[in-house]
């Protein structure tokens, strides 16, 4: 890196950083990664790695993230997004491939890798932003339970456990949480 | 006999997955072979498949605020150095999708009218993954599943306990529960299944019928 434009790079958009990776550009991957790869790695360790796998997985991540830059594409999805599902598929992976007892979390055999569901949504940068107030609008303990469903391997056990609820409760509390946020995100289409 | 096809997007689907549920699938902490049905779902159904495209988003706001946790130093230089490395085989997939997967399931006859396939994907040991036709006038057996129970109903229409479910639609039950599903009208009723734990029939033609189809 040439070091001269430390100042900025903190903040260069992480979508801008894609374009540039998609054509080849090592200097807009390394920014890319000091970006991503901690948060990604933050995010195996939540879901139950080891701090050494999930430092391997963050890497094959950024490697995916590398060979897959030219398909990314704004409209559809937000580069954090974008990221997301690639850092969730690899994950699914890895758990195959140990082919161990864990088996939660296969991605369907037919969806190709890293496609988005999105068919008929506009997300992006907008989407993103959408997301953000829905879900701060949210009562705290809802808050909670969303983000401890995506940060728990067998969230719903893990939850009961995690905040002394009954499984019921936490089942309850999810089904309000999420059925409030679609509909706070139907309103805002 | 035609093989199995997954539902078109017509007629639309009037009954849908959960919203926990949706959001489970985008999280990618859902139930191994339970994905299977969903995704059956979601080749059917636009309206969920924007869900979940939501609830995906949902995930990129959730790891953009998550707290960091610092790689060692040498991780990005040896990340770099690997860049041009040739790209690891991907795990096996079912070539040819769901639709494939489904045709391979094996079948076995297990009444008169009624036959069972169970569908190789993985899953957990005791969960099962199956098809299940049932052709008009027969019954499927009273059964109690241990945990939760998703059905796609991929042709013809079932009635579950006055609930009328057409092709397109989603079973969701998440609890115990004894039921008596019976096909809906004069078309054959053909259904992905998936079973946390294995389902315990409750009566002994049930039994019979399932210790031949292994479900
Ligand atoms: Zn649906």
């Amino acid at each position: 890196m040439s070091g001269d434009d430390a100042a900025g790079s903190a903040k260069r958009d992480p979508a801008e950083l894609i374009r540039q990776v998609a054509s080849g550009d090592r200097v807009a991957f390394a920014e890319l990664f000091v970006l991503l790869a901690p948060r990604i790695k933050a995010y195996l360790v939540r879901l139950g790695s080891d701090p050494a796998s999930a430092e391997d997985l963050a890497q094959d991540v950024m490697i995916s993230v590398w060979r897959k830059a030219p398909q990314f594409d704004p409209s559809r999805a937000s580069a954090m997004t974008w990221a997301f599902v690639i850092a969730r598929n690899r994950r699914i992976d890895s758990l195959r491939r140990e082919d161990s007892a864990v088996t939660y979390g296969h991605v369907p055999p037919d969806v190709e890798a890293e496609t988005l569901l999105a068919d008929d949504i506009v997300a992006g940068l907008q989407g993103d932003a959408r997301m953000r107030e829905a879900i701060d609008e949210l009562p705290a303990d809802q808050q909670e339970v969303i983000r401890r469903s995506f940060f728990e391997d067998e969230p719903h056990s893990a939850i009961a456990v995690a905040l002394n609820l009954p499984l019921g409760t936490v089942k309850s509390r999810l089904r309000i949480a999420f059925t409030k946020l679609r509909s706070r995100m139907k309103d805002f289409q | 006999m035609t093989n199995p096809q997954i539902a078109g997007e017509t007629p639309t689907p009037r009954h849908h997955p959960s919203p926990e549920t949706l959001a489970s699938f985008a999280a990618g902490t859902m139930r191994s072979g339970f994905d299977v049905v969903m995704s059956a779902h979601l080749q059917a159904c636009a309206e969920c498949r924007a869900e979940v495209a939501q609830f995906e988003q949902l995930g990129g706001h959730l790891i953009t605020e998550i707290d960091p946790v610092a790689l060692s130093e040498s991780a990005l230089a040896a990340t770099l150095a690997r860049l041009e490395e040739p790209s690891r085989p991907p795990p096996p997939r079912t070539a040819g999708g769901l639709d494939q997967l489904l045709s391979g399931a094996r079948r076995r006859w297990v009444a008169p009218g009624v036959w069972a396939a169970r569908v190789d994907t993985p899953s957990h040991h005791d969960d099962r993954v199956f098809l299940l036709r049932v052709a008009p006038g027969a019954t499927t057996a009273r059964h109690t599943h241990a945990g939760a129970e998703f059905t796609q109903v991929l042709e013809g229409a079932l009635d579950d306990d006055g609930v009328i479910y057409r092709a397109g639609d989603f079973v969701e039950l998440g609890e115990e529960r004894t039921h008596h599903p019976k096909v809906h009208g004069s078309d054959a009723c053909l259904c992905l299944f998936a079973t946390e734990g294995r389902l315990v029939p409750t009566d002994l033609i049930g039994r019979i019928a399932f210790a031949i189809a292994n479900v």
